[in-house]
């Protein structure tokens, strides 16, 4: 049945690419041929032409500091001294903060929702999670700001630093000063904001699932927790993968608001209460102020090509963990 | 299998079960009386009454829309899980009406097996497919479940053909070997009552006869009620036929006189082919 569903598009698609090249076309079929043909190509170009844009203006920084240039911890104009280390490291682990406590957020909504939810609650939340998903990032930026950051200094961080601060292991985690930015800051704001898209796909991949594989296990005698554990997670792997990509595409690309929690202090440690930057809050930041010709601008350019790279990198990663169920 | 095998193979599994119910026989596994069952405003039974005879197979037929498959689907309360559906009167099962509120759902599901119109294996091995449901309500060591995997593969005839791949997807078994694993699964729980709902709807041919002598041997030991479209499944394989029609139970017979000598004008239309 998985294999059936999963296999199911690209036939469908491969069955209509070849009835399509071997079917005779009339005159406004070929015109329509060609416009399509035209749309799908024109991703392609566009795609080339941003890795180009983005290589081509980061050369002159990896000219000068090498490959290494993804590692270098430093970011200092005065010196003229660039490294992508710093935003790079901000980048991923507000990522991995955001979908890992996203990831059961939308998991618990999604499954509540397909499987619990009297049907008018589950269209009202239904609803609610579709215009969370609708809200802004500048919205959830200032929300953090004046909600989520205030809270973080003075109720979380004095309260860990209270409990924590002599436990090894936890310790350097939350050591620093209660600013309330910071790594967690930022990742809550973005669990916030990607838990409705990681929603809306695991609900989809759920409600996809047939009825009757459900209910074969609950006429077994399973409770809601085996059939979610053992049969739905199982059946719906790729499709939870599948949501887990598109969270984590769109938390390491957000600019805004996590440039609005996370301090900005291009700095690396393993505090996640201490001010750091991401790598498009970084280039958010400092474009304006780097001139045509740069090597700050190229530096910046390249960090551009680094994220680029880096969400294809778990595009690819989401098509080897697919790849696994069949 | 000669009826000398099955014969033994029937009073092993009197001998090795435990279960005093089973050695007691009720004369009716299940008695159904003045059910009414309702999806949101919609009436689709009305006043249903009738006796499931234990250890025999009662089919259950009628027009698309009738009801028979509704009433499958409360005698193990699977419609709680869609809010809106409801069903009021009552279900005698082993001394309790299966719809009281707080009757443990999951234990009644153990003793009453489901198997649906499509095979649906669970993502998991064909070992864990039998195993699962077994562990929901047994603690079992290996050896044990290993012979229990063995009993219940070897009574749906498929242990010859999946013993060497009992790790193996289920996803990569044939629609017919599927849906034996499927009643495999239902049986491992040793469930009294085996519910089946057009089971070979989705199943070629030769599949689908190999289910029905299944049927066959399965109802020495289980009270099977079996939803079929199929008049000559029905006359092939049950002791007991209910006719449904509009929500109503028209007329339950014995499957030799209800094929033969119908009483009701409607059941004699319906299975001489004039409607339905």
């Amino acid at each position: 049945m998985t294999l059936a569903t999963a296999t199911q598009p690209t036939e469908a698609r491969d069955k209509a690419g070849v009835s399509h090249s071997g079917s005779r076309r009339s005159g406004p079929d070929t015109a329509f041929h060609l416009l399509v043909a035209a749309s799908a190509l024109l991703v392609l170009v566009v795609l080339g032409g941003l890795v180009v844009l983005m290589g081509v203006g980061g050369s002159q920084a990896f000219r000068t500091f090498g490959l290494g240039f993804a590692f270098r911890n430093v970011w200092n104009p005065v010196a003229d001294q660039y490294g992508a280390w710093a935003p790079l490291f901000g980048t991923i682990v507000s990522t991995l903060i955001g979908v890992i406590i996203a990831l059961p957020l939308a998991f618990g909504t999604a499954f509540w929702l397909t499987a619990m939810a009297p049907p008018r609650i589950a269209a009202i939340v239904g609803t609610a999670v579709q215009l969370l998903a609708a809200v802004p990032s500048i919205i959830f930026g200032m929300w953090g700001f004046f909600t989520i950051v205030p809270f973080m200094a003075r109720t979380v961080q004095p309260f860990l630093t209270h409990h924590f601060k002599h436990v090894p292991g936890i310790r350097f985690i939350i050591h620093g000063a209660p600013f309330g930015t910071g790594l967690m800051t930022a990742g809550l704001v973005l669990a916030v904001m990607i838990a409705p898209f990681m929603t809306a796909v695991m609900r989809d991949v759920f409600a996809a699932m047939p009825n009757m594989l459900r209910e074969s296990a609950y006429g077994l005698g399973a409770t809601r927790w085996d059939v979610m554990w053992k049969v739905v997670v199982p059946w719906s792997r790729s499709g939870m993968i599948g949501a887990i990509v598109l969270g984590m595409g769109r938390a390491l690309g957000e600019t805004m608001a996590v440039t609005f929690v996370i301090g900005n202090v291009t700095a690396v440690g393993w505090s996640l209460f201490a001010p750091r930057s991401t790598v498009a809050s970084l280039i958010a930041l400092q474009f304006p102020e780097s001139p045509a010709g740069s090597l700050r601008l190229s530096s910046l350019l390249a960090l551009g090509f680094i994220l680029m790279l880096l969400s294809f990198a778990s595009l690819a990663l989401a098509r080897m963990l697919r790849g696994d169920t069949k | 299998m000669t009826p000398e095998t099955l014969q033994g193979m029937t009073q092993d599994f009197m001998m090795t079960e435990t279960d005093p119910q089973m050695v007691k026989s009720p004369e009716v596994a299940l008695a159904v009386r003045n059910l009414n069952f309702y999806y949101g405003e919609n009436h689709a039974l009305h006043d249903i009454s009738v006796d499931f005879p234990a250890r025999r197979v009662t089919a259950m037929i009628g027009p698309s829309g009738c009801g028979k498959s509704t009433l499958l689907r409360v005698f193990n309360r699977m419609y709680d899980l869609y809010p809106g559906q409801r069903a009021t009167g009552e279900v005698i099962f082993d001394g309790r009406n299966v719809l009281d509120r707080d009757l443990d759902l999951n234990i009644l599901r153990a003793r009453v097996g489901m198997v649906f119109q499509k095979p649906t294996p669970f993502p998991m091995s064909i070992y864990d497919n039998i195993a699962f449901g077994v562990r929901l309500h047994e603690k079992l060591n290996k050896a044990d479940m290993d012979a229990r995997v063995q009993d219940v593969l070897t009574r749906v005839a498929l242990w010859n053909e999946v013993r060497d791949r009992l790790n193996a997807p289920a996803s990569g078994l044939s629609g017919g070997q599927q849906q034996r694993l499927c009643i495999a699964r239902s049986i491992a729980t040793r469930p009294e009552v085996l519910l089946l709902d057009e089971p070979t709807s989705a199943l070629d041919p030769i599949s689908t006869a190999r289910i029905e002598e299944l049927l066959d041997e399965l109802k020495e030991e289980f009270t099977i009620a079996i939803v079929t479209h199929n008049m000559q499944q029905a006359a092939r394989c049950a002791d007991q036929v209910a006719f449904f029609y509009m929500g109503r139970l028209i007329e339950v017979d014995s499957a030799d006189r209800m094929f033969t000598n119908p009483k009701q004008q409607q059941t004699q239309d319906y299975i001489t082919g004039r409607f339905g």
